[in-house]
């Protein structure tokens, strides 16, 4: 799409000559009203919403209204160790999602830039995992893994990865591997994204490195990386940034456990309303899980302003 | 040299399709199970003795799928319909008019859409418990507005920029008003885009899961991803019925996209970076 709001605004016939009727200035605003309406129903107030009760004090055992407790929460927050972890955690997951995705992204990006009936073909169905459900990959991914049914158990049983019990059931394997499926699941954007940068490399920049006598090697280092570094510099910080957020891929195939080995903050926030029933305190999670969003994507804007 | 080349070219598509195969393969398993009888399932065995659909007569026995199959499609379909109805005169706002602040109501739309659903969770859900709203597909069809909408706004958006202006000019120098060239010029120039944009909304609510995991509770409100945890019935349990769910989740998002594809493509790349 081009930029945003190149368009020249709609000159009306004689508008320079009779002041324009008070409807012609209020029908743009009165076309645009229902899509602000949506956004702030859905983003703006439930935003300043959060941040108001995040001073409360709403624990529902105690109190059933929320009254105002200043900086209760956040104290509590910066003293629950198991939200530490659970932070800690998702950087772990949030850095190992976007390294699989690289990593499976990057190879295929390059499998798939060339223009044959087949590579195109690929480049389509490639996208399946991105468009997929979570819920139906999480549950083809638990059957993957079932100690009973599961084909990939199997595979793993055989190598001694796993034991008698799914991988899901060990700590560090489940995280492991879930953070693995994250990124399976998440792959399609970046190869897409790589895919369009690579397609913008001029052909002679090869041709010339091949009469210069480069290996494929040297021209992958000299031409190609540093041409498409800056796309995948962009959309993995997009990427981590969904991945930070996650929720439904690790609710879904373990709800976080075993012993919180896969709880990202996410859970963290969704278990403090709906199991321990403190609305306000997880309202405190959520802005600061902002906070940090907002200071990424400012630094994200930045390297893509720097582009 | 020719030669050579053509070869190289059938040795690199043998590798895509043993790679695609590869990285797809856990979507091609639930497909595969969904068909296979829960004896070859439970043996382990990768050689199927035979199909059977036992599973899809299965789950469209139970009342209770159903049930969210129905919610399913009346909220997609509403949300898609709504999404439409109301992304269709934004964008032509956004892009035929130059208003005080027109800059900052595409941002702020724009915003909506890098927001994930995890971020604003907590806040919606007490404000529509609060209400009493909870456990109504009225406030689920409310909050699934979301999903969509921005992407459709500047995706539509994309489209009437490349209207060109001239056409609707001339329509209003006929004597229609700017509404009526938007209708009757615009729009019909534009269906392919709208189409494209309703299926996207559509899509995106009928797989969305962590809000209606949050909103609703009671079965008669349930929408599929929902009722597909609950075919994890403890006492009567098969993978074959599972699996058969999720196809019937997938499905219409697959046969969606690749017919969308090329304009889904593009709302990708554009931002639209809701997964």
């Amino acid at each position: 799409m081009a930029g945003p709001f190149e368009s020249a605004p709609m000159t009306a016939p004689a508008s320079d000559t009779e002041p324009r009727p008070f409807g012609d200035i209020a029908l743009p605003y009165a076309l645009v009203a229902p899509a602000v309406v949506v956004a702030l129903a859905i983003a703006v107030v439930p935003l300043l919403y959060a941040l108001w009760l995040s001073f409360q004090d709403w624990y529902l055992l105690r109190n059933p209204q929320p009254v105002w407790g200043g900086l209760i929460n956040y104290q509590a927050l910066f003293a629950d160790a198991a939200l530490w972890r659970a932070f800690w955690r998702t950087w772990i997951w949030t850095i190992g999602t976007v390294a699989v995705e690289i990593a499976i992204a990057l190879p295929l990006a390059l499998l798939l830039n060339r223009d044959t009936a087949i590579a195109r073909m690929a480049s389509a169905l490639i996208l399946l995992p991105w468009v997929m459900p979570f819920i139906v990959l999480g549950y083809g991914w638990r059957f993957l893994l079932d100690s009973e049914v599961g084909a990939l158990h199997s595979v793993f049983q055989f190598f001694g990865v796993a034991g008698n019990s799914s991988i899901l059931n060990d700590p560090n394997m489940a995280l492991a591997i879930i953070i693995f499926i994250s990124g399976w699941k998440g792959m399609p954007f970046m190869v897409l994204a790589l895919l369009a940068a690579l397609k913008s490399i001029p052909g002679e920049l090869y041709e010339a490195a091949a009469i210069d006598g480069a290996s494929p090697w040297q021209r992958f280092v000299t031409i190609t990386l540093p041409s498409i570094q800056n796309t995948m510099l962009i959309i993995g910080l997009v990427l981590g940034i969904l991945a930070f957020y996650s929720f439904d891929l690790p609710w879904i195939m373990t709800r976080g456990g075993p012993q919180d080995a896969t709880t990202v903050l996410g859970i963290s926030m969704y278990k403090a309303v709906f199991t321990d029933l403190r609305p306000a305190y997880a309202a405190a999670i959520s802005v600061v899980m902002l906070a940090i969003l907002a200071v990424a994507s400012f630094f994200s804007l930045k390297l893509g302003r720097r582009k | 040299m020719n030669e050579e080349s053509k070869l190289k070219s059938l040795v690199l598509d043998a590798l895509t399709i043993a790679v695609l195969a590869l990285v797809l393969l856990p979507i091609i398993w639930v497909f595969i199970a969904s068909i296979r009888p829960d004896a070859d399932i439970m043996t382990r065995s990768l050689i199927p003795t035979r199909i059977t659909f036992d599973h899809f007569a299965n789950i469209f026995a139970r009342a209770d799928f159903l049930v969210a199959l129905r919610n399913s499609l009346l909220v997609g379909g509403i949300v898609a319909i709504c999404t439409v109805l109301i992304a269709i005169p934004a964008a032509y706002s956004l892009s035929r008019f130059t208003y005080l602040g027109r800059d900052f109501i595409g941002f702020l739309i724009l915003a909506t859409q890098m927001l994930p659903a995890v971020a604003v969770l907590v806040p919606i859900v007490i404000i529509i418990r609060s209400l009493g709203m909870a456990n109504t597909l009225t406030a689920l069809t409310f909050t699934h507005l979301a999903l969509g909408l921005p992407i459709a706004v500047w995706m539509l958006k994309g489209y009437i920029d490349a209207v060109p202006r001239e056409l609707e000019e001339a329509s209003i120098i006929d004597g229609s008003s700017q509404l009526g060239a938007m209708f009757r010029i615009t729009l019909p120039l534009i269906r392919p885009a709208v189409v494209a944009v309703g299926t996207f909304a559509f899509v995106l609510s009928w797989g969305e899961f962590i809000l209606a995991l949050a909103l609703i509770t009671s079965a008669e409100v349930k929408t599929l991803p929902l009722a597909l945890q609950t075919l994890f019935d403890p006492y009567s349990f098969s993978w074959g019925v599972v699996m058969a769910g999720g196809v019937v989740i997938a499905m219409p998002t697959i046969i969606l996209f690749l017919l969308f594809r090329n304009q889904l493509v593009g709302g990708l790349t554009a931002g639209g970076i809701k997964g």
